[in-house]
């Protein structure tokens, strides 16, 4: 039998606690659950845990602060998703900047929190050991004549011009970036793409290509970045370069 | 009074208070100054008709006197020289008027009969034949019995001439003095009107000076007063608002992960959509709370058109019906995060009542844009139009269905776009449906400073 993984709750309200460990051991996870800061380094330290589910509003030390903590702990640390009361820009923003990989907002479905957890864990896999941890370790990713802010999900141009992109089309971009000069076929970005599972999109790839090519002004003749090859699929021809800090 | 004078009162009575002040002062200085120079007349000729009166009794006794002694024969010719403006001598006996006993026919008989002494009998009648401007007729006889009598009339007062032209000057003295101080007290209520009426749109609306005539300052500073009342109230309401939709969020949390875990689907599906229809509400309120504190977003250069076809997308790759036309040229400064959420709730609001739902994107003008979203569901009476965009207002009509929500996406829009230095307006379409119009300007006024690139602006 596979190995099941270990999902730690820290949340400061026990019914929560009760409730979600049930539901995830119900659905086939291990759970431990943690009221604070303190508990959740004994549960930490006790064994392997392979996700924690971290609430933001915690007495004493709060979820923000144990987030930074976790994240100093080195590249082996495990994967964050954050649960917020709060539904503000900024508190999502600020805890994904803390190196949070996820987060989902209370009140939340259960089915919802299943589907992150899954999707999380899948990303965390895919990425090289020495990688994973660091998940994300750069906000702004750099190619061509555009920056792609990860944390708020649109592009810059240029001249610092703010260019949306639609749920989709950033998770295909995002592919894009993460597999440079590496030839992708429709099958395999359908199934990178669509890592949250939920909301699959109906459309063929090759029009959220087009409209992504649109976003990036690229011309569909003669692309500079997204560049079709015939009979394979696509490939993203611009070099990639991460960066730190926000414009 | 009748009801027709009532009528004519009602259309001259002003309708402003301005009108109707100035015209009682006005009209009551006026009366009293009537008054008093009709006074003044009065007195003017009292006095000089008292001093004539003495004047006139010596005068006859003097010319009685002359006749006495002039021979009878020579007394017609002295008639013509002692004669006076104001009265002459008749020898004999004219017509004799009835008798009378006026004020000054008395006053005119004593004084006579004073001033001839002892042995002339005076009377005083009115004269006949009123032709001649005669006033009284005073009749006696002489010493040796000849009958004489004395023709009155009244003495001519001129009015000087340039008494009308000082009167006309009092007069527009007083018209204008009446405007200065009508003015004086009417504009402050102006002043004080106008700050109320800002106070209904703009809640940090400005305070009034709090100086003038004490009765002004202190008009100004209880009104200043109850505006801080008011927005310490409508803060007090939103925090309110917002601790109690922030604190519901545990419980219908709980109640989730409880309903998950329950074994009958049916009534799991029933708890979770009574549980998505509080979440909704807890949200609506969050956001409306938030919404009115104003905006942090810093604003920055936004590429109009990504940002509402990336919506638009979004709503689509969801099986949503909604499309997008036009386009502008410039990109726009504003604070992204807003403006999306003031497009998504009216898109929002537009797919639950009307299918086609449709954003329209216009310049306006040079420095404007026009963001329009148009449906076609059954629109908004128009007396609603601009309620609907009050917190909490449900329309009664065919609208809210039950659609769940608190009814503040449109509220929160609406405040949004007035943060952003922009407008919401709603429309019934023409040809059926609502258009929601939102305005903003291509550059914020606040913010588009330092850091923003000009790109695009002139092409």
């Amino acid at each position: 039998m596979e190995r099941v993984d270990h999902i730690l709750i820290v949340d400061d309200d026990i019914e929560i606690r009760g409730l979600l460990t049930e539901y995830l051991e119900k659905n086939g996870f291990k759970a431990t659950a943690a009221a604070d800061g303190r508990q959740m380094r004994v549960a930490l330290a006790a064994g392997s845990v392979d996700l924690i589910v971290l609430d933001l509003m915690l007495p004493g030390e709060d979820g923000l602060a144990l987030c930074r903590h976790l994240r100093a702990g080195g590249p082996e640390s495990v994967p964050v998703l954050i649960l917020t009361a709060r539904n503000e820009e900024t508190d999502r923003i600020v805890g994904l900047e803390m190196g949070a990989d996820d987060y989902l907002t209370k009140p939340f479905a259960a089915r919802e929190l299943l589907a992150r957890i899954a999707a999380v864990l899948r990303r965390t896999r895919m990425l090289p050991p020495n990688l994973r941890g660091a998940a994300e370790p750069a906000r702004m990713l750099a190619f061509g004549a555009w920056s792609l802010d990860t944390t708020e999900r649109h592009l810059i141009d240029a001249a610092g011009t703010m260019v949306s992109l639609s749920g989709a089309e950033y998770r295909l971009l995002r592919v894009f970036l993460s597999h440079p000069q590496r030839v992708l076929n429709r099958d395999q970005l359908l199934t990178l793409t669509q890592g949250r599972g939920a909301d699959a999109f109906d459309r063929s790839i090759d029009l959220l290509v087009s409209r992504l090519r649109q976003r990036l002004r690229d011309e569909a003749r003669e692309p500079r970045y997204i560049k079709t090859i015939r009979n394979e699929g696509y490939v993203f021809a611009a070099a990639v370069m991460p960066r730190k800090d926000a414009p | 009074m009748s009801r027709i004078g009532r009528r004519v009162l009602l259309r001259w009575w002003p309708r402003s208070l301005f009108g109707r002040v100035a015209l009682i002062l006005f009209l009551g200085l006026a009366a009293a100054h009537a008054l008093t120079f009709w006074l003044v007349l009065q007195e003017r000729g009292q006095a000089s008709l008292r001093m004539m009166i003495s004047y006139l009794a010596k005068d006859i006794a003097t010319s009685v006197a002359i006749l006495d002694r002039v021979p009878a024969g020579e007394r017609a010719l002295w008639l013509a020289r002692i004669e006076r403006p104001n009265y002459r001598y008749v020898l004999g006996t004219p017509a004799a008027g009835a008798p009378t006993d006026s004020a000054l026919a008395q006053q005119v008989t004593a004084a006579l009969a004073n001033a001839l002494g002892r042995g002339y009998e005076v009377r005083a009648t009115l004269p006949r034949d009123a032709g001649d401007r005669a006033l009284l007729q005073v009749n006696l006889r002489l010493a040796d019995g000849t009958p004489l009598a004395i023709d009155m009339s009244p003495p001519s007062l001129a009015i000087s001439p340039w008494v009308a032209a000082v009167l006309s000057a009092q007069l527009s003295l007083l018209a204008v003095a009446t405007w200065l101080a009508v003015r004086l007290a009417t504009r402050p209520l102006a002043q004080l009107a106008k700050a109320a009426d800002e106070l209904g749109l703009e809640l940090n609306g400005k305070t009034l000076p709090e100086d003038g005539p004490i009765e002004v300052s202190r008009a100004a500073v209880a009104f200043n007063l109850m505006q801080r009342r008011i927005a310490e109230h409508v803060a007090e309401r939103l925090r309110m608002l917002a601790a109690i939709s922030h604190d519901l969020q545990t419980p219908i949390t709980r109640m989730r992960l409880r309903a998950d875990l329950l074994e009958s689907a049916a009534l799991r599906d029933k708890l979770q959509a009574d549980l998505d229809a509080m979440q909704m509400l807890v949200q609506e309120g969050i956001a409306f709370a938030r919404s009115a504190q104003g905006i942090t977003e810093p604003a920055c250069r936004v590429d109009l058109n990504a940002l509402l076809d990336s919506l638009v997308c979004d709503y689509v790759d969801g099986g949503e019906r909604l499309s997008l036309t036009g386009r502008i040229e410039h990109s726009i400064v504003t604070r992204p995060h807003a403006l999306r959420r003031i497009i998504t709730n009216l898109v929002d609001n537009a797919l639950k009542f009307g299918k086609d739902v449709e954003i329209r994107l216009d310049a306006e003008a040079r420095d404007r844009v026009l963001v329009a979203v148009c449906d076609r569901g059954p629109g908004i009476p128009p007396a609603e139009l601009s309620a609907v965009l009050q917190p909490f207002y449900r329309l009664e009509s065919s609208r809210n269905r039950d659609t769940g929500g608190a009814g503040l996406g449109l509220a929160i829009a609406h405040q949004l776009a007035r943060a952003l230095g922009g407008s919401l307006i709603l429309a019934n379409r023409a040809s059926g449906g609502l258009e929601a119009r939102l305005l903003l300007a291509l550059a914020e006024a606040v913010g588009s400073g330092d850091g923003v690139a000009p790109s695009g602006v002139h092409r």
